[in-house]
């Protein structure tokens, strides 16, 4: 499904959201709070995605994404919209752009 | 996805339609970007492709879903309502009908409590999680009915008959007064509701003359707007018997036990034997296992089982309300376990003010089953294949007995399960499998007609189904050559004339696209 044309979109989309390492390091991200509401039910304690990341091999740490600093904010926005391995993809009526940026933001925040 | 459009639609016509409803809706919720179109397939489809939408649009209030519906009326365009799009192992998000638009109701997300009663009146866009919330932040007495997915929405999985795990588990019998828009675009209410304010509306369930709850139920008659839910009061205490059986024969018994205390009411909760697999696919994967192609050896399965503590079926049964109620009940049920079994119980007990369990036992929203579609690693999924049968040990040991012997001709791993009703069971299969095995994929389509066709002859038809297989499924209800096929259709041609609601949902289709069915 991944074709050139869709691979582009996701760039113009992402030069628009304006990902900032000066943002990315604000304190109290507000993407928090829309986390836990929009991907808490797979992401947070008992979440079918810490289920399967921990179960990637030799690093059970991957399971909980709040606790890692190994994940860009393009990173998050992109495997959200188009998914990856288990995980669905998201509509904007679910999680709008501006949402997903701001989620995006506070799961990378962590990311030298 | 590039967009595709639904026969005998252009391209100027769908952007016409797609024009007028952003002027309902706003520009910003009519998505219709290849991006968008991706995010409503179903992720879990042996094709995802065959199901594509041409685009969605996503209303906030019923008034704008009616004017939507009187749009696609005026412009001849299938609509496919979803609430959430969370039926993972039944379609997804993803329409019938390649090219509708999905009408994508999961921004509507108003709750109306009513804490005297133990009643919700809900909107499509409502989850599980933000029923749960709501009720913790307001702290209200009661328990949500909630399923192994809890990621959808309540009155969307209803609608399905998605099942929880407490007493108030038969979701769709929890229904209770609906509003819901007609394929005209008119706004009516159910039962008590069509008196105007009444305060009864999500109290009972009848009204005067028919009652059409059932009728908005996995059909395409109507788009529903709001429903009104029961909800369970918090229990004083609760009691929990857990058992994992050795033998793939201790099936039998254990349904006949079970089906005796559903019948006679001691048991009002609907429990679930499940397969070993049910367990294990959600800890580890299969390739930590085995490496070679078709169903597990036998010794395989054996060390999974050692590993976890799991039996090859697994019983949980629990017990609601009153306390000396429930250990009357409970100690009924052992005293009879104790008849056929060496192993005992294990025994949980809860009361109020303790911490609740974080399991859909006690209402706790939870997707962690839905791991199960890692087990072989890769991108995985699952369709459900989920036959009706008698409750009797002999029918169930039957079905899983044939059933076995089908996964094993098609070399995939037996992930089944009964749960027991008060009259029948369900016996709900998920048929995992991995999309980067493009071996195993081409065996998916025939072993799951091949199921379907088992389970026919017995005279057993599902309750559910994926969307490819709606036609299959509704085939099988072949009474009088299909006379309730064809009453459906009446039905739907007398309300939906233009054939713009959900064509081919449950293998109902509109005269306009009849030629359609498969």
């Amino acid at each position: 499904m991944k074709t050139p044309i869709r691979l582009q979109q996701i760039a113009w989309t992402l030069a628009a959201c304006a990902f900032s390492a000066v943002a990315a390091a604000a304190d109290a991200p507000p993407g928090k709070p829309l986390f836990t509401t929009r991907c808490g039910m797979c992401h947070q304690t008992n979440g079918m995605g810490v289920s399967i990341l921990s179960r990637r091999p030799a690093d059970a740490s991957k399971g909980l994404l709040e606790a890692r600093d190994d994940l860009s904010a393009e990173f998050v926005y992109v495997v959200a919209r188009m998914g990856t391995g288990n995980m669905p993809r998201i509509s904007r009526a679910e999680v709008s752009d501006e949402e997903l940026r701001e989620i995006a933001l506070y799961i990378s925040r962590g990311k030298p | 996805m590039k967009q595709v459009l639904p026969p005998g639609m252009t391209a100027s016509q769908m952007d016409r339609a797609l024009k007028a409803m952003a002027r309902v809706v706003g520009d910003d919720w009519v998505l219709a970007t290849d991006l968008d179109r991706d995010t409503y397939l179903d992720h879990f489809a042996v094709d995802e492709a065959a199901h594509a939408a041409a685009a969605a649009v996503a209303p906030l209030t019923a008034e704008q879903v009616a004017e939507v519906v009187k749009l696609a009326n005026a412009h001849k365009l299938p609509l496919w309502p979803i609430s959430r799009g969370k039926n993972f192992g039944y379609g997804g998000a993803a329409p019938r009908l390649k090219g509708s638009v999905v009408l994508d109701l999961s921004r509507m997300k108003k709750i109306e409590f009513d804490t005297e009663n133990g009643t919700a009146l809900l909107e499509p866009g409502v989850g599980f999680y933000d029923l749960y919330d709501y009720i913790q932040q307001n702290k209200l007495p009661y328990w949500v009915s909630t399923p192994g997915n809890s990621w959808g929405s309540v009155i969307g999985n209803a609608l399905d008959r998605g099942v929880g795990y407490t007493t108030y588990g038969e979701n769709t019998s929890k229904l209770c007064g609906m509003e819901v828009v007609l394929p005209t675009g008119e706004l009516v209410r159910t039962g008590m509701g069509a008196m105007t304010g009444s305060p009864t509306w999500n109290l009972y369930k009848y009204g005067f003359g028919p009652a059409w709850d059932q009728m908005f139920v996995q059909s395409n008659y109507g788009v529903v707007t709001k429903a009104g839910m029961w909800l369970q009061p918090a229990p004083e205490s609760m009691i929990g018997l857990d058992m994992e059986l050795e033998n793939v024969g201790d099936l039998e018994w254990s349904v006949d036990l079970i089906s005796g205390f559903r019948r006679d009411g001691l048991l009002v909760q609907s429990p679930s034997i499940g397969s070993w697999l049910r367990g294990a696919a959600v800890l580890t994967s299969r390739k930590d296992w085995y490496d070679k192609p078709g169903a597990l050896p036998d010794d395989v399965i054996a060390a999974i089982r050692k590993r976890f503590g799991i039996g090859w079926w697994s019983i949980s049964l629990r017990f609601y309300g009153y306390e000396g109620v429930n250990e009357a009940a409970a100690a009924v049920v052992q005293a009879a376990f104790a008849k056929k079994s060496q192993q005992a119980f294990k025994v949980t007990r809860w009361k109020q003010g303790m911490p609740l369990e974080p399991t859909p036992f006690q209402g706790f929203p939870v997707t962690f089953p839905l791991a199960n579609a890692a087990w072989h690693g890769g991108r995985g999924g699952h369709i459900g294949y989920s036959p009706v049968l008698p409750s009797n040990g002999r029918a169930a040991m039957d079905q899983f007995r044939r059933t076995y012997n089908r996964y094993q001709e098609y070399g995939m791993d037996y992930h089944g399960s009964f749960s027991m009703s008060e009259r029948s069971i369900t016996n709900v299969n998920q048929v995992l499998f991995n999309k980067d095995d493009a071996e195993m994929m081409k065996r998916v389509n025939g072993f799951f007609r091949a199921l379907v066709s088992d389970a026919t002859e017995r005279r057993y038809g599902e309750y559910r189904t994926h969307i490819e297989y709606m036609d299959l499924v509704a085939g099988t209800y072949d009474f009088n050559n299909h006379a309730l096929r064809r009453a459906n259709e009446a039905v739907k041609d007398a309300l939906d004339p233009n054939g713009i609601l959900a064509p081919g949902k449950s293998g109902i289709w509109p005269k306009r696209y009849r030629n359609l069915r498969t």
